[in-house]
């Protein structure tokens, strides 16, 4: 199997991992936006959100990565430049959820 | 500096308008406004931990128009990927490429996304 083929695999695993996931991500995030601060913290303690919204993230960032990089194949022709845009891109896309990750892992009830 | 002779995509004032082209090109400016937009949800998650005087400010910023506003664009945007998505995939198990059901599909896509944003939203209002 070439890269491009598991390139599109990936992309195609993870965009159908995604769709449940962001319907239960914008459902929730419209009831509880504008909640105040004990009711948005409970819901981020319970265990099955920060199971789901983790799984959530980590999803979204591999997706966006893979999909951005695509992106930066069609429009950037300069290699350097589009290797660099790269490796930003992964880098960000590994800290961001990581970070939120362990914040969200650590609140407790 | 190196680079290769690889063709790159034409810039987009080239394409005839189209709904395809539309949602071909919305689909990806959607996409990098999404993670920007989860982003920031992640930082909101994470501001949690900082304890209630940091949340207000942000809390200040959700109960506003703009926040309002910001909210109702962000259930469009993830409306709008989630179907398109959809279409994708069907065309990815070889449905939907006869250019009329493309351009059917394509209208339900657009519109859809609209109700299923107005669906989304009153949700929260309602079961709040």
């Amino acid at each position: 199997m070439n890269n491009a083929t598991k390139k599109w695999l990936f992309l195609k695993c993870s965009s159908v991992t995604l769709i449940p996931l962001m319907f239960w991500f914008i459902i929730n995030l419209s009831l509880i936006y504008e909640s105040e601060y004990s009711d948005v913290f409970n819901f981020f303690s319970t265990q099955s959100t920060k199971i789901l919204f983790s799984t959530f993230i980590i999803v979204a960032f591999f997706f966006s990565s893979l999909t951005i990089s695509e992106i930066f194949e069609d429009y950037i022709h300069n290699e350097r430049t589009k290797n660099v845009a790269n490796k930003v891109l992964y880098i960000f896309a590994i800290i961001i959820p990581l970070l939120t990750i362990i914040s969200i892992f650590n609140l407790t009830l | 500096m190196s680079s290769n002779n690889n063709p790159l995509s034409p810039h987009l004032q080239i394409y005839k308008w189209q709904i395809s082209s539309l949602l071909s090109i919305a689909h990806r400016i959607v996409g990098v406004i999404n993670i920007f937009a989860i982003t920031l949800i992640c930082l909101w998650s994470a501001s949690l931990a900082l304890g209630e005087a940091n949340y207000e400010v942000i809390n200040f910023f959700l109960r506003s128009f703009f926040g309002k506003f910001f909210i109702v664009s962000l259930c469009w945007t993830f409306s709008f990927h989630i179907l398109n998505e959809i279409r994708h995939l069907t065309w990815d198990f070889g449905y939907g490429f006869d250019p009329k059901i493309s351009k059917i599909t394509g209208i339900i896509v657009f519109f859809g996304s609209f109700i299923l944003t107005t669906i989304i939203y009153l949700w929260g209002i309602f079961f709040i």
